[in-house]
């Protein structure tokens, strides 16, 4: 019997070491990267990815890594201009048509040549999807034709004036038929195939993901050899890990943390403006006093946005007058922001009926990111100082992007990214009532003239006169103020010295192709 | 005693069914969607409710909870995540090995520093050093873990740079973690194995040994140190538990890719499948070591092992 | 489980008299440390009941032009990112882990202490029921339940005194049943038994009143474990609202300036740590001075 104890003991003992033995060994081979001979650049990224099967999500984690892997027909460049990329050219054949011309010198990873089949296969695909559908809406799949391995024709159901700017979203990357249908449920998760200049190597979840340069690139050769991306949630951790060489690039230093990267001697801050806006919405759609334009301009100067950009935000970042800012096509640059005047704002109220405030109204405030939660308590304090009263609640991310959606919440913190670079995109979920909801307009604003202006501006390709629709929408939002307009975003990234080529793009999603370490 | 292992060994079937029960709760009471979790807030009414239906959403909680126990008890199967549609029994298995390192060294070093300590100290009661080692060990206690590991990281990462603040790979990565994770167990065990090897000190037996001259040494380590060690066991097992828990937050901080910080993650998605299996594993993980310690424990113990026999 | 021979141990102070109290309390008054502890959690007691004629500054009072002030003599312990008065709301903080402690040791007293007597006294089937139930609980790390169910119930005072609460109610349940059976078998309860008393009234009057010293003990440290846990929930972002000053939010929203900025969580961590110091403080004490044995060293 007691033989039996000793070695059940025993045995039990060495599986558990056993196991975490393994472990370790799996780690080792991952943790192999000092040969010398190539060259890895190691990425501290925020989030882990989500699926790789970049149909399936539309999230900037996974994005900055598939941009690596993955190919566009025609891509943006930093300055947004478009350019050529899987496709050489493209015209609009009759109107509402287009047709593009293929590279023939571009096989996928896994050998099968790129087609026009893929492209037809991708785009069909995208369209159904659920996640990023709205990206490729205007697409009619009833038009798409493949002529030649080399060429296809696309229509689009109405005249979509920012159509070829779409097909430039990372989330339309071309895929191939036979790696997606063979790998099924997987594909996304251990099977991930592109054209790109780095080959999806290994993903482990919630920690890296690697890809190798891939040898048979029909563009520039890739200046590293092997690139690690690092999942590190903890902004500060990031920056420690730069700090100590562990990382090559951390990416979104956080605005505390920006002063140390400046002054170290060993690292690198790019800093550049995106495409990406604040702000505090004030949601209509309950009765609160909130309907009323003059509280909610009472609450807009009763916001002191230049110091919060001081001081949650360090100085990153412009007060913004308007709901898109001035790299988005479209652009209206004769609007003033609203200026910080708690005396206005007192008269506004007592003009609606408040004369001491005396409402209470809540906001809620997503999880996720320390600065917006620092900026609901100088919200909360601002609008206490005209007799508001703010009830804030923080709610997990998920749970607060449901809430804001049904209109839970009287007013919400929330950003949004103009990745298209067109107005469109940055003003037509926001603030068209068709939008109500998830799809954008959580504020629940409605505008006859709003609405007109950005179906006219949605289904022109007239650009100056679409210009001058979008301008007169941030007008009229301008003065209506369904938002607080808070500030820009800005790209910020931390470099060591041995980084070269590394540049931004205002949609944050960097291309690493070009980056060589010293 | 085979049979009161294989006792044990099915009561195992019980505690994980009730495991799965509380949290299959929790999970279905969480709000938050689980459609629209996979299928992105911009899906169409009919996928939605296409989905709703083939999911047995539509049906009722205790139809819900038996399928899902079906799955897992019959199938072996533990579905697949909400989020990123991987299968959850695969998700946890990369993890798993990380985190029963972490634990398993951290109770090792708690071990073997701890019960030393608590062997020193209890052998010159109310001395200086005595007051010490107990001074320490209470701290260890306190001490929360998540702040102690930032102390670290600064000191030993930001300031010195000696060690490394993220990953798990080699033993530099390990340090951290691991004596930020031990600290708390180490101090309960210096505490449980100074007050036993006290009380087993004041026996009779032991006055005797003494009186007739046997040295201290082999007082302490033939005849004290086996029946002190008795209660010590029981703590290391339930420490190893606390370290499992505890695990939560250190891999937080130092993005090890372990199933505390995985079941963070999803318990903030509400990912709800990944919950259950996680919360799952670790019960199973749980309730095996407390097996395995009551059997260390019956071996130790002569008069219990007789109880089995 | 195993835990059942920790019991044993706990057994043993079990069987104080009564009268005991005045011996208890010279005991203790004697052991040094455990005065500490027990003075510095009067004062902690005091500082919450009065934060705020204490408090220099208000709990949310913020100065944006003077955010991040290292300490200085307005500031004695500095301000925080919006410029709030990182002492004051220390001080206030007080008040939400003392409440949470307090509350959900409470919680689990009550219902795991029912639990505990229920099982211990009835026996039977029903304590092996309950029992179960106690495992099962036990085996879910108590840090991940008190997540989940936060997560699950959205995070407020009430419901994180009511998560951590849930989480401890096995230990209590334990620890009570043990007692209880204990103190069953002794003849002056089968004396009271014979004479018809009922049993709500043998529970209340004579078990309970003899298992206070392992209820007392176990309290005490169990509000020092519940402290951490509320802070560690804080710490990931579960807790109250920022602009309440709980330590562990203060911790979180401090970590981010960990480097330039120390002093944001140097401060809150050392009080977290030198309150769960005191309750483990006066528990140790505690459960010497119940401890015959002991008291005669």
């Amino acid at each position: 019997m007691k033989k039996f104890i000793k070695k059940f003991g025993i045995l039990s003992l060495a599986g558990l070491f056993l196991l975490s033995a393994c472990g370790s060994d799996g780690d080792g081979n991952e943790g192999a990267n000092g040969d010398g001979e190539s060259t890895v650049l190691k990425v501290a990224n925020g989030a882990d990815p989500v699926t790789f099967d970049i149909q399936a999500t539309n999230d900037q984690a996974t994005t900055r890594v598939a941009k690596q892997i993955y190919e566009t027909l025609i891509e943006q460049t930093p300055d947004l201009e478009l350019e050529p990329a899987l496709a050489t050219e493209w015209e609009e054949v009759e109107e509402n048509l287009y047709e593009f011309k293929l590279r023939d010198d571009v096989t996928f990873h896994n050998g099968e040549p790129f087609t026009a089949n893929d492209v037809e296969f991708t785009l069909r695909r995208a369209v159904e999807s659920p996640t990023i559908g709205h990206i490729v809406d205007s697409i009619d799949p009833d038009t798409i034709e493949v002529i030649d391995d080399y060429t296809i024709r696309v229509g689009t159901n109405d005249t979509f004036g920012p159509f070829l700017t779409h097909l430039a979203h990372p989330a339309v990357a071309i895929l191939n038929e036979k790696a997606v249908e063979d790998a099924g449920e997987d594909y996304g998760v251990t099977e991930v195939v592109g054209t790109g200049p780095f080959v999806f190597d290994e993903w482990i979840t919630g920690s890296s993901v690697t890809a190798n340069r891939y040898e048979d690139y029909w563009g520039d050769a890739p200046g590293v050899d092997r690139i690690e991306f690092s999942t590190i949630a903890d902004p500060s951790v990031r920056l420690i890990e730069l700090e100590s060489g562990s990382v090559d690039i951390a990416y979104d230093i956080s605005p505390s943390d920006i002063s140390a990267v400046e002054e170290s001697d060993e690292l690198t801050l790019l800093n550049t403006p995106n495409l990406g806006s604040e702000y505090l919405g004030l949601n209509m759609k309950n009765d609160t006093p909130l309907q009323d334009l003059r509280v909610r301009q009472a609450i807009a100067h009763a916001v002191d946005v230049e110091s919060i950009i001081d001081t949650v935000y360090m100085g990153v970042g412009e007060q913004m007058s308007g709901p898109i800012n001035e790299l988005v096509f479209g652009f209206n640059d004769s609007l003033e922001p609203i200026e910080y005047d708690v005396d206005t704002a007192k008269d506004l109220l007592a003009e609606a009926g408040y004369p001491d405030g005396g409402f209470t109204l809540t906001l809620n405030v997503g999880d996720n990111s320390q600065e917006r939660i620092r900026v609901s308590q100088v919200v909360s304090e601002a609008l206490a100082a005209i007799g508001i009263t703010v009830e804030v609640s923080q709610m997990e991310w998920g749970a607060y992007l449901d809430a804001t959606a049904v209109g839970e919440a009287d007013m919400f913190l929330l950003g949004w990214t103009t990745v298209t670079t067109d107005a469109d995109y940055g003003l037509y979920p926001l603030f068209h009532s068709n939008s109500f909801g998830e799809s954008g307009n959580r504020t629940f604003y409605a505008n006859d003239r709003v609405d007109e202006l950005l179906d006219l501006g949605r289904y022109t390709t007239d650009q100056e006169s679409r210009v001058d629709y979008y301008e007169e929408v941030q007008e009229i939002i301008h003065d209506e103020v369904p938002w607080v307009f808070l500030q820009t975003r800005e790209n910020v990234t931390g470099l060591s010295n041995r980084v070269k080529g590394f540049e931004h793009n205002p949609a944050g999603n960097y291309d690493l192709s070009p980056v060589t370490l010293d | 005693m085979f049979q009161y292992i294989l006792k044990r060994i099915l009561w195992l079937i019980p505690i994980l069914l009730g495991v799965s029960f509380i949290v299959f709760t929790i999970m279905y009471l969480s709000p938050g969607d689980p459609v629209t979790l996979i299928l992105g807030e911009g899906a169409s009414e009919q996928a939605y409710e296409a989905l709703r239906i083939e999911m047995g959403l539509d049906r009722s909680f205790f139809w819900q909870f038996f399928s899902y126990i079906k799955g897992v008890f019959i199938d072996q199967d533990l579905g697949r995540s909400y989020v990123s549609n991987r299968m959850v029994l695969d998700e946890i298995l990369v993890r798993l090995p990380n985190t029963i390192k972490l634990a398993s060294w951290s109770i090792l070093f708690a071990t073997l520093v701890g019960i030393p300590l608590g062997v020193i100290s209890a052998t010159r009661p109310y001395t200086k050093l005595d007051n010490f080692v107990m001074f320490i060990s209470l701290m260890g206690v306190s001490i929360p873990t998540f702040w102690f590991a930032l102390l670290l990281i600064i000191l030993f990462t930001s300031t010195l740079g000696w060690l490394p603040a993220t990953g798990f790979t080699t033993w530099q990565h390990m340090v951290m973690p691991v004596f930020a994770l031990a600290t708390s167990s180490m101090g309960a065990i210096v505490r449980i194995t100074r007050s036993s090897m006290m009380d087993v000190l004041d026996q009779d037996y032991i006055r005797t040994s003494e009186a007739k001259g046997v040295s201290d040494r082999k007082i302490i380590f033939q005849h004290a140190l086996r029946n002190a060690l008795i209660p010590v066991v029981t703590v290391v097992g339930l420490q190893f538990g606390a370290l499992l828990g505890g695990a939560v937050l250190t891999e937080t901080i130092f993005s090890i890719n372990g199933i505390g910080s995985l079941m963070v993650n999803a318990i903030r998605t509400r990912d709800a499948m990944m919950v259950q299996g996680g919360v799952l594993f670790i019960a199973f993980l749980f309730t095996l070591v407390n097996l395995a310690v009551d059997i260390l424990y019956a071996y130790i113990d002569p008069r219990i092992r007789s109880q089995y026999d | 489980m195993s835990m059942e021979k920790n019991e044993k141990m706990t057994e043993e102070l079990i069987t104080i008299p009564q009268g005991a109290w005045g011996e208890v309390w010279y005991s203790l008054k004697r052991n040094r440390r455990a005065i500490l502890g027990l003075v510095f959690i009067v004062i902690l007691v005091l500082v919450a009941i009065f934060a705020d004629f204490i408090a220099p500054y208000g709990m949310k009072e913020q100065n944006l032009a003077n955010a991040l002030q290292f300490p200085n003599s307005s500031h004695w312990l500095g301000t925080d990112d919006l410029g709030r008065d990182i002492l004051s709301r220390i001080i206030y903080g007080t008040r939400i882990s003392l409440t949470v402690g307090v509350s959900a040791v409470a919680f689990a007293l009550v219902i795991g202490g029912s639990l505990g007597i229920i099982a211990g006294y009835y026996q039977g089937k029903l304590d092996t029921l309950i029992m179960r139930f106690v495992d099962v609980l036990l085996s879910i790390p108590s840090i991940l339940l008190a997540i989940a169910i936060v997560a699950s119930l959205g995070s407020s005072l009430r419901n994180l005194i009511i998560a951590i609460g849930i989480a401890n109610i096995p230990v209590f349940a334990r620890v009570i049943r043990s007692g209880v059976i204990s103190i069953k078998e002794q003849e002056f309860i089968e004396a009271s038994k014979a004479l018809g008393a009922n049993d709500l009234r043998i529970i209340f009057k004579h078990i309970v009143p003899n298992i206070m010293s392992p209820i007392i003990v176990q309290s005490s440290t169990g509000i020092a474990t519940a402290i951490l846990s509320a802070v560690g929930l804080g710490f990931i972002g579960l807790g109250l609202e920022a602009s309440v000053a709980e330590w562990g939010t203060m911790l979180n929203s401090g970590r981010g300036y960990i480097r330039t900025h120390y002093y944001l969580t140097l401060y809150p961590g050392l009080i977290i740590m030198l309150t769960v110091l005191s309750f483990n403080l006066l528990g140790d004490g505690l459960r010497d001075a119940f401890d015959p044995k002991m008291r005669e060293r």
